[in-house]
């Protein structure tokens, strides 16, 4: 059963007031999205793609100005939010400050109404659960970050929504409290079981916490898979560029033949590349194209190896690894090594890609462009 | 350039004993990297260095002059702040023009043009030139203040986090473009950050700051191998490394650890190792701390020879790989794996550690007692000076 | 539909408008109409009327209006460049340096505007006549400064508080001594505040009447105890006093709709930051 289908959604922008029409003026267009029961979805992109408006749309926020919404089996598109039985925790902790975390905690059940003791009940229920069972006597302003955080989704998964909506929970903390938070709430949704959608910016939050990702950019949404799926077979190089740290190589590249063997040929530069033999079949003599592939797939060859001697650029020692830049016209081309060598600025290393790992993608749309099955 | 020097310089704010003795001794055209936790004093140290701050204790040195009662504008430093500090009132020009346009450091206007050309060109901004502060980006307003500092040829130039308020991503680039420019630079430069990336892969030598003490100065390779407690082990590397309790037995040539996870003792022979093996015969040790990268430490799905279990607490994406992190009772044990496996939150995991590749350190202390194949790591590290 | 709903209430909005901006208006429409009528037709017409100039031709040219315009302008601006050299340099140090029983000092010196003038006018017209600062230039001046000084002084700290001390430090480094940061980085930064406070202290001062009213009599003459001159113990000549009513309100209105927009800015600028 689905916990949340979005079909054909579309949002425009209410320009009604303004004199400059905005270009581009739908926040979110043709989005198509059906997220199983108790799945974990991270809606991911850079700032202003339209991934919050997809969020307030699902919440009831937002007007929907085409397509459907269906929260399980209903229909949600003109039920007010509160009709929608979902759980929200959003970006600023809005919490009622007169209120001590208990009272927080039980508002929504005490809005509707329910039964003092099944709120009591509820609440000493969900206290352990997010760690916050020390806390039920305090005010909201003597909360930390993440504990304001733990209260806010406690609140929100309090009611038993059917779909739990978290708009960027962990922008507000920093460094190891985030990673943390991460960890715990990964592990409580995990427990729960409770449909997610989370809106974040950062994809490796996207990544560590979501079963599947959408990747939206410009209100059109990219790729839609699992972490995996996004990270290995990326649907074009805006995927491929946001996802994954450091992000990967992406060179625009010549094909030549020289005596039946393809090679990626470089503006500027005399690295060549083989073309692994599954392009065989869509490439060309003189065909342009971007080439991609992940830092940790390029490699330094041994000494008879094939690959192309290239002068070192950057080298920098990052203790667990070590990470080599290579100017391939004017990119600088990283690669990531665990080999222990030390290596200086200027040294000569001969260069090896991962065929398998690499990617093509056409030089104008961005688009994948697949080897033939 | 030249070699700046400070000599057991205290400075305090109200009651907060901001630096407690801080002596450094920065070679001339050395980067060298101040790295600690937040509020350790490494700003402190650079206000110090620059005059805005006055240490009540203590002589800063620059080569062989004294330089505490030389105000700021005399120093002759180049500072780029955490938060950039950028003339909002000026265009981008004028700001990397302000210092050369001062009485002290007058020069030509077309001099400054052609510097400020090349130093908008090294940081790759020069279609920056004309705009005001207000109109840029962070990371575009970090470029400019390095370029405004790089237009100049000072005694030492002062950087004060100039990435931290850089998202990850451009933090990583710029620290890469920043490596490559290194060489450039031709002048002594010391480099405030907590960012452990930073530190390694800029720092010739990198000073461990905590709460207005130094903890340790080295090279990267130095404290990272070879780090003088645990604090400092902690703070290089991410994921951190695990230290867990171990008691150490056995007959002379040939000890064991004994480790507790979830209640159960499970013993692990010690690979033999000299310099290992010396220390605890010397030392006697009955227990230890014992460090173990993540990296050092093997995981399966299956159980196998030589492998514990334990259960999986979470497996998360850090980027390029993974990191899982196990429950052991009182501990937890990090380590790396691939991105995109599907690992259950809760499962069963069978670990073992790469015992061939252990720091000790002395469970009384924290501090650093020995780790395997030092010898090694000594030539290693030694050799990263030399160059 | 909800584009009807949304025009119906632009509608009411304007009207609602429209009839506030008559009200506030008003007083000032009826005094300048005032000023052109002869003063027969004052009380028996309304906005019929035979318009004349007597009133003007009066006032601005048979009288010593220009000297008393000229006395507020020597008064209120003087007083407004006093504090502006005081009055920065304390903003100054109550934003940047830490001194004992600091906040107590900025809420002293706010207080200055709380009490009323008539209390305070009373004990300095004693003390002004034994010190000779009666009806003088400097003594006006100088008691204005309980108008203008906090004014300005809250405002520009607000300013100054809002430049990072760091961009300070950066100018030492650049090479710059203390003096030429303050005058090259410093002031540009908090000018929109500045000029906005001291226009506005400017029309404070300008306006006041309790203080020139009782510690000035024939040698500083400000504008606005001069317009009691046309109320004769004779006779009332309503038509001169709006006349001189209307010229004397005239420097604050054109400055206020210059300086509209800045003002606002300039002042919510500052105080935002508490």
């Amino acid at each position: 059963m689905a916990g949340l289908t979005l079909n054909h959604l579309y949002k425009r922008y209410d320009n009604s007031g303004k004199k400059k029409k905005i270009k581009n003026d739908f926040a979110v267009k043709d989005l198509n999205l059906v997220c199983e029961q108790g799945e974990f979805v991270a809606l991911l992109g850079p700032s202003g793609c339209g991934k919050t408006t997809t969020l307030r749309m699902i919440a009831g926020l937002e007007e929907i100005t085409d397509g459907q919404i269906y929260i399980g089996e209903r229909l949600v598109n003109d039920l007010h939010p509160k009709d929608r039985n979902i759980g929200l925790a959003f970006e600023d902790y809005a919490m009622y400050p007169p209120l001590n975390v208990y009272g927080n905690v039980a508002f929504n059940l005490r809005a509707k109404g329910v039964d003092k003791a099944e709120i009591d009940r509820k609440v000493r229920e969900i206290a352990p659960l997010m760690q916050i069972d020390d806390l039920l006597e305090k005010m909201p302003v003597k909360l930390s970050g993440g504990q304001k955080q733990r209260v806010n989704i406690a609140r929100a998964i309090i009611r038993e929504p059917e779909l739990l909506l978290m708009d960027e929970p962990l922008s507000h903390l920093d460094g190891k409290a985030r990673q943390a938070m991460r960890t715990e709430i990964k592990r409580l949704i995990n427990k729960i079981k409770c449909t997610t959608v989370y809106v974040t910016h950062d994809q490796l939050e996207a990544m560590s916490l979501a079963d599947k990702i959408a990747i939206i950019n410009f209100g059109v949404l990219q790729q839609f898979g699992t972490p995996s799926e996004v990270y290995d077979d990326p649907a074009n190089e805006f995927v491929a560029s946001f996802i994954g740290e450091p992000p990967m190589n992406i060179l625009e590249t010549t094909i030549i033949n020289k005596d039946g063997t393809f090679f990626f040929t470089f503006h500027d530069s005399n690295l060549q590349i083989a073309v692994p033999k599954r392009y065989y079949d869509v490439v060309s003599d003189g065909f342009r194209c971007k080439m991609g592939v992940r830092p940790m797939d390029v490699l330094i060859g041994g000494p008879d190896s094939q690959g192309t001697p290239e002068e070192i650029a950057t080298f920098e020692n990052l203790g667990d690894e070590r990470r080599i830049g290579i100017h391939v016209g004017d990119v600088l081309m990283m690669l990531i090594t665990e080999d222990e060598k030390r290596y200086k600025r200027g040294d000569i290393i001969k260069l090896e890609v991962r065929g398998e790992k690499t990617h093509l993608f056409d030089i104008e749309t961005g688009d994948r462009i697949r080897e033939k099955k | 350039m030249a070699r700046i020097q400070l000599q057991n310089v205290r400075k305090a704010f109200g009651k907060v004993q901001a630096l407690d003795g801080i002596s450094i001794d920065v070679k001339d055209k050395e980067f060298f990297v101040l790295f600690g936790p937040a509020g350790a004093g490494k700003t402190t140290i650079l206000n110090c260095i620059a005059g805005i701050a006055m240490p009540e204790e203590g002589v800063v040195k620059f080569d062989d002059d004294v330089m505490n009662l030389t105000d700021p504008a005399h120093r002759n430093v180049a500072m780029v702040f955490e938060n950039y500090a950028l003339y909002p009132q000026m265009t981008v020009y004028d700001n990397m023009a302000s210092a050369l346009r001062s009485k002290l450091y007058k020069t030509d206007e077309n001099e400054i043009r052609e510097r400020i050309l090349w130093a908008a060109k090294t940081m790759k901004m020069e279609n920056l030139l004309e705009r005001l502060p207000s109109q840029l980006s962070n990371g575009q307003k970090q470029r400019v203040a390095m370029g405004r500092a790089l237009v100049r040829t000072p005694n030492v130039f002062l950087m004060d986090e100039p990435l931290a308020h850089l998202d990850a991503k451009l933090r990583n680039a710029m620290r890469t473009e920043l490596k490559e420019m290194q060489a450039n630079l031709g002048s002594t430069c010391i480099y405030v950050t907590h960012d452990f990336m930073e530190a390694m892969a800029l720092g010739d030598r990198i000073a461990i700051i905590n709460e207005g003490k130094i903890v340790q100065i080295g090279t990267g390779d130095e404290i990272y191998y070879m780090p003088c407690n645990e604090f400092t082990a902690q703070l290089m590397g991410d994921p951190q490394i695990n230290i867990f309790r171990a008691e150490v037995f056995g007959p002379d040539d040939s000890y064991s650890i004994k480790i507790n996870v979830r209640g159960e003792s499970v013993t692990m022979a010690l690979p033999k190792d000299d310099g290992v093996y010396a220390k605890i015969r010397e030392q006697g040790l009955s227990h230890a701390d014992i460090g173990i990268r993540p990296q050092n430490v093997k995981y399966s799905f299956e159980p196998k020879e030589g492998y514990f279990k334990t259960t999986v607490y979470s497996y998360e994406s850090i980027g390029n790989k993974s990191v899982i992190v196990a429950e052991c009772g009182d501990y937890q044990l990090r380590m790396i794996a691939p991105n995109g496996l599907n690992v259950a939150i809760d499962s069963e995991v069978y670990i073992r550690f790469e015992l061939d590749h252990i720091i000790l350190f002395d469970p009384d202390t924290k501090n650093y007692i020995v780790r395997s194949d030092e010898a090694n790591f000594i030539a290693l590290a030694t050799a990263g000076e030399e160059k | 539909m909800k584009n009807g709903k949304q025009k119906a209430l632009n509608v009411l909005m304007n009207i609602l408008l429209i009839i506030y901006a008559i009200f506030a208006l008003f007083p000032l429409v009826w005094m300048i109409l005032i000023s052109f009528k002869s003063d027969t037709e004052v009380f028996t017409t309304t906005f019929v009327f035979n318009p004349t100039l007597a009133n003007y031709q009066e006032v601005l040219l048979r009288s010593d209006y220009g000297r008393y315009i000229l006395d507020s302008v020597v008064v209120s601006g003087g007083a407004v460049l006093v504090s502006i050299i005081v009055g920065v340099p304390a903003a100054y140090a109550l934003a940047r340096y830490n001194f004992p029983r600091k906040e107590d000092l900025a809420f002293q010196i706010l207080s200055y505007k709380f009490a009323p003038e008539i209390l305070v006018v009373l004990p300095l017209f004693m003390i002004y006549q034994k010190i000779g600062l009666y009806d003088s230039y400097v003594g006006l001046i100088w008691v204005y400064q309980l108008i203008s000084l906090p004014l300005l002084i809250w405002v520009v700290r607000g300013y100054f508080e809002d430049i990072s001390v760091e961009i300070e430090y950066a100018a030492q480094v650049d090479g710059y001594s203390w003096y030429q940061i303050f005058f090259k980085m410093l002031v540009p930064l908090i000018k929109p505040g500045l000029v906005s406070s001291a226009l506005l202290a400017f029309i404070f001062a300008w306006n006041s009447f309790t203080f020139p009213l009782i510690l000035s009599s024939n040698k500083v003459y400000p504008v606005t105890v001069a317009i009691m001159k046309y109320l004769g113990t004779d006779s009332a000549h309503y038509g001169q006093l709006a006349v001189a009513s209307t010229v004397s309100a005239l420097p604050a209105m054109i400055f206020a709709l210059c300086i509209q927009k800045h003002l606002v800015r300039g002042l919510s600028f500052g105080a935002v930051k508490g």
